[in-house]
């Protein structure tokens, strides 16, 4: 409770500082005559978008959605379809080590008591799927006395306050008004500062294109009225998607029908992806 | 103010100056618009083209598969999981039929203890004996027990019609005087409702059956299935089989999921083929070949038999012993 604290208090003061810095660049910048252009254009140009049409294209208004995730690990087999998929639709490199969603295993042995954790980027992994562009999970525990074992889909948590938006030197990467963290592609100059704040391992640097990629909740997708790519392809239900504002959406009645949890909640990132079925080895 | 001074602030001025206009140059137009960032990059990405196209995409040509694949267990498994993104279909070309399901199909029922139990699992190694899943099982409506027919029919009515239409060719007892035309004692009651009411409808035909098969009504299918199944099939060995049945043993490995290791069937739905009579396998087993008899399942598993594997497969089963009965499930 005093670590709730404690971030409530910095970010108090975080928009106070904000704050007065506005002001103070307000002040200066209709000072200097003549170079109040900058500030006059983004005003008029904001009234105007608002008071017109939808953003950003017709068909969908991005202040009248609030999209969440959900994953219920009770349901996931691993069978890494929602990887192919999300590689398919995005474009992301064909190898074991890029990848915008990915699933991990967790298996506790008898007498052990840590879990053993893979993913399908673990070496023996692409030995079994014979390919680093195909992915499957090897039967490696098949003679080994396994207590307990489970796999986790896991994917971007599109923050509520989102670290990897607030390190970002150059205003490439952002918090969209649905909920959806994103990245300009144009903008981002392949620093990687974002990919070290992500406590979650989620953003990846693409050396083809030399910009930091991750999981939009495909985005292109969602916001023309499909799912998700990964959601589309899972066969088992595993991977639930939908808009909060819509109280009987998937997604508000799996957040609303079982006990969810969100990874990492001590950081303060309130994530938007919600877990079912996990235990406390898995962050 | 001294001359050093207002030198000082109009370089600072220029510098102020020159720094605001190059920010107000080089910072796109929409950035600032919702905040620190360039709120054309929003629309952009929103405008990508979706490359998965659903189901439902799908179903505007494939009507009947996907009347098929919506009424099945695998409904829940999207046509792009397996046949991959659709974008592009059909202008750019056909989708793939996946040709290693051995490998697809494991990617979700290999037994792994990681997996939901509720999950249908296999043991890789112990089903199927090395063949593609999609050779027993069709992928869009992938359960094979479902086909079970029911059978209630009455022993003694079918032992009289028997006796009236049968009996001439299937002999008095259900053992065929004649190595052509098969055993039917003992058979499995669900496999010949289904048998005879195919030759009935005509979706089966045969030169002596179809005509036999179409003056009987449903309630004499019922009959005689009940009749024959409760015959005690032993049989004499027929004469010596044209075919090895040592080298039939190892083919028939591939048979054995469905038909049991001896012929002996697991499953009502199959036909005993243990003790049947070694032509009338043989027959069949080119009928299936030739796409005279049509079953999904049987035409994958022949494709590939020579008439010498045929008829290897044919003495090993006629020479297999019909008995214990197995236990065939109840069917009410």
């Amino acid at each position: 409770m005093k670590k709730r604290e404690a971030i409530g208090a910095l970010r108090a003061r975080r928009l106070f500082l904000r704050r007065i810095g506005g002001a103070a660049a307000v002040a200066s910048a209709a000072a200097a005559a003549g170079t109040a252009g900058l500030v006059g254009k983004a005003a008029a140009k904001s009234g105007a978008a608002a008071a017109e049409k939808s953003f950003p294209t017709p068909d969908y208004d991005w202040t009248k959605r609030q999209w969440a995730f959900g994953v219920d690990a009770t349901k996931c087999i691993g069978c890494l379809r929602c990887v192919e998929a999300c590689k398919v639709e995005n474009e992301v490199p064909l190898t074991a080590h890029h990848f915008r969603t990915w699933v991990e295993r967790y298996v506790y042995l008898e007498g052990e008591n840590r879990p053993r954790v893979d993913s399908h980027a673990d070496p023996v992994n692409i030995a079994a799927s014979g390919s680093e562009r195909e992915y499957r999970f090897a039967n490696r525990y098949q003679d080994a006395k396994v207590e307990k074992a489970f796999f986790v889909p896991k994917l971007c948590n599109q923050c509520e306050h989102p670290p990897c938006v607030q390190v970002c030197p150059v205003g490439a990467t952002y918090k969209a008004k649905d909920g959806v963290v994103l990245i300009d592609h144009e903008y981002c100059i392949g620093c990687r500062y974002c990919v070290q704040a992500c406590p979650y391992g989620a953003r990846f640097f693409n050396e083809e294109k030399g910009v930091t990629e991750k999981c939009t909740w495909c985005y292109h997708r969602i916001t023309k009225g499909l799912q998700p790519a990964c959601v589309e392809a899972c066969p088992v239900g595993a991977r639930v998607f939908g808009d909060r504002n819509d109280k009987q959406s998937p997604i508000s009645l799996f957040i609303r029908n079982n006990r969810v949890q969100a990874l990492k909640p001590e950081t303060g990132n309130e994530p938007n992806v919600y877990y079912i079925g996990i235990d406390k080895a898995v962050s | 103010m001294p001359k050093h001074v207002v030198r000082l602030l109009i370089l600072l001025g220029a510098g102020l100056a020159v720094g605001l206009i190059a920010k107000w140059l080089f910072t796109a137009e929409s950035f600032y618009e919702f905040g620190h960032y360039r709120a054309d990059s929003v629309a952009e990405i929103a405008a990508q083209e979706p490359v998965f196209q659903t189901s439902a995409y799908c179903q505007s040509c494939h009507v009947e598969r996907h009347v098929q694949w919506s009424a099945n267990n695998h409904k829940t498994v999207t046509c792009e999981t397996c046949h991959g993104a659709a974008e592009g279909h059909p202008q750019k070309g056909k989708l793939p039929i996946p040709a290693d399901t051995r490998k697809l199909c494991s990617l979700c029922h290999e037994r792994m203890a990681e997996r939901p139990r509720t999950q249908p699992q296999i043991d890789l190694a112990q089903h199927g004996a090395g063949q593609q899943c999609a050779t027993c099982h069709n992928p869009h409506a992938p359960k094979l027990a479902g086909v079970v027919a029911k059978v209630s029919g009455d022993a003694a009515a079918g032992r009289k019609k028997h006796a009236e239409s049968c009996a001439s060719c299937h002999g008095t007892n259900g053992i065929s005087p004649n190595d052509t035309w098969p055993n039917l004692a003992g058979q499995n009651a669900a496999y010949l409702v289904r048998i005879l009411a195919a030759y009935k409808s005509g979706a089966q035909t045969d030169v002596m059956m179809s005509p036999m098969a179409q003056t009987l009504g449903d309630g004499d299918i019922q009959n005689l299935a009940a009749y024959y199944a409760g015959l005690s099939c032993k049989a004499p060995v027929s004469e010596k089989a044209a075919g090895d049945a040592a080298a039939g043993k190892a083919l028939a490995q591939n048979c054995a999921a469905c038909h049991g290791e001896t012929g002996v069937a697991t499953n009502p739905a199959w036909p005993q083929l243990a003790g049947q009579k070694a032509v009338y396998l043989a027959n069949t087993l080119k009928a299936f070949r030739a796409g005279l008899r049509k079953d999904p399942m049987m035409a994958g598993v022949v494709r590939g038999l020579s008439d010498a594997d045929i008829a290897n497969l044919a003495a090993y089963y006629a020479a297999q012993s019909c008995e214990p009965r197995p236990k065939v499930r109840k069917t009410s």
